[in-house]
């Protein structure tokens, strides 16, 4: 349960329309509810229990007034445990931290779905979150709610396993039918850097203040030399 | 053709129907990302023009094609696609793979829905490097191909035989 800290002194310290957006949704979720948190002038999230998903939606879409459906997505907040692949191959796993560090309104879990939604009227949009357990990553659809659920849902299920109790067609989106896996989540592991570091680490070519010794600029002509010599010097194919 | 098929063609004939080849290829085109945008400006506009070039860029269907250009991110999801519209065309075929994507993978090489390169799937007679190539990298490429076309041995290449071109 932590939040990124952010510099808030330049905001209004009050906004009231979005404070009363989490009101709205406190009376009418009550203990549901469990975080929320407001940036003022900015946004506003709320973190719901997973039993009151579907519930949370018709209220963010009826009492909120949020009729136009932005996204629904899922965040994975572990980090990635194979960290940056851009070292050797050879030298094992590197030393990454597993802990896990949760953004605005909290969260107690690896996975969280989210969703928003805008109000055309208010002129403000609401950012839903719920957690999911690791061991079972299901949640009602949305699809009774907002129709436009639809393929944001399929997405959220072939990249991260996340499953839609009442969707109808919970098929793949965008991946080939026969792939296995979630290539979104961090476990992931994308294959060709395990074999092979990312061969854009090594410069081909020394950086411009590299090249020249400080103080001293080289002579154009040696320069120029320098330049034909090493565009001979490479194979040509 | 039985003087070809029977590898009696000779000489001069040989070179006229190359050059007649070459200077009619009818391109399919294979616009799958941003380099789809290059060979719109290097096939359609009055600037680059590759009509001048022999190359007709607008065939109704891969059986009516003789060059196929793969330009853009070719992913897992599309290649059969691709393999099979390669099927259809008729023989002798040509393939440009045009840019950095299509080459190797490019900038997605180690993505889980990219394939590194489209010539893991069918031959590539000209690679066009570039992230994107300019249209001028596209017509020399066609340029390239289309010499390799004038020197091919007719013969052996409906012989089924590996092309070998110097």
């Amino acid at each position: 349960m932590s939040s990124p800290e952010v510099d808030e002194a330049a905001a209004p310290a009050v906004d009231e329309a979005r404070q009363t957006i989490i009101e709205e949704f406190s009376a009418e979720l009550g203990d549901a509810v469990v975080g929320s948190h407001v940036r003022p002038g900015d946004d506003v999230w709320i973190r719901v229990t997973r039993q009151s998903w579907r519930e949370a939606g018709f209220v963010l879409r009826d009492k909120a007034g949020c009729r136009a459906f932005e996204f629904l997505s899922v965040i994975d907040w572990l980090p990635s445990p194979f960290g940056k692949n851009e070292d050797s191959p050879t030298d094992g796993p590197p030393n990454v931290s597993t802990e896990i560090k949760t953004g605005y309104a909290g969260g107690d879990t690896r996975f969280q779905v989210f969703a928003r939604a805008h109000s055309l009227t208010r002129k403000l949009g609401v950012t839903l979150k719920v957690d999911l357990d690791e061991d079972d990553l299901s949640l009602t659809t949305w699809l009774p709610v907002y129709a436009g659920v639809n393929w944001h849902e399929r997405e959220a299920h072939e990249m991260f396993g996340v499953t839609f109790e009442g969707h109808p067609h919970l098929v793949k989106l965008y991946l080939p039918g026969d792939f296995e896996g979630y290539p979104l989540r961090k476990t992931f592991p994308l294959l060709a850097r395990h074999v092979k570091p990312w061969p854009g680490l090594v410069d081909v070519e020394p950086m411009p203040e590299e090249a020249a010794p400080e103080g001293e600029a080289p002579a154009d002509a040696d320069a120029d030399a320098d330049a034909d010599a090493d565009a001979n010097a490479e194979p040509s194919t | 053709m039985g003087l070809v098929e029977s590898g009696k063609l000779p000489k001069p004939l040989t070179s006229l129907l190359n050059t007649s080849r070459k200077y009619s290829l009818w391109i399919f085109q294979w616009g799958l990302a941003c380099c789809a945008i290059e060979m719109g400006a290097a096939l359609g506009s009055p600037r680059y023009d590759v009509m001048r070039l022999g190359v007709i860029p607008l065939p109704a269907s891969p059986r009516q094609a003789d060059l196929m250009c793969v330009s853009g991110t070719v992913t897992d999801k599309m290649v059969p696609a691709i393999r099979r519209l390669y099927d259809q065309m008729p023989d002798p075929k040509y393939v440009i793979s045009m840019g950095s994507c299509a080459n190797c993978g490019g900038p997605y090489w180690d993505s889980y829905s990219v394939t590194k390169g489209v010539d893991q799937v069918i031959p590539v007679d000209v690679y066009v490097p570039g992230c994107p190539p300019r249209p001028e990298a596209l017509l020399e490429g066609i340029v390239l191909l289309q010499e390799r076309i004038g020197k091919e041995d007719m013969a052996e290449r409906w012989r089924g035989d590996p092309i070998v071109v110097t």
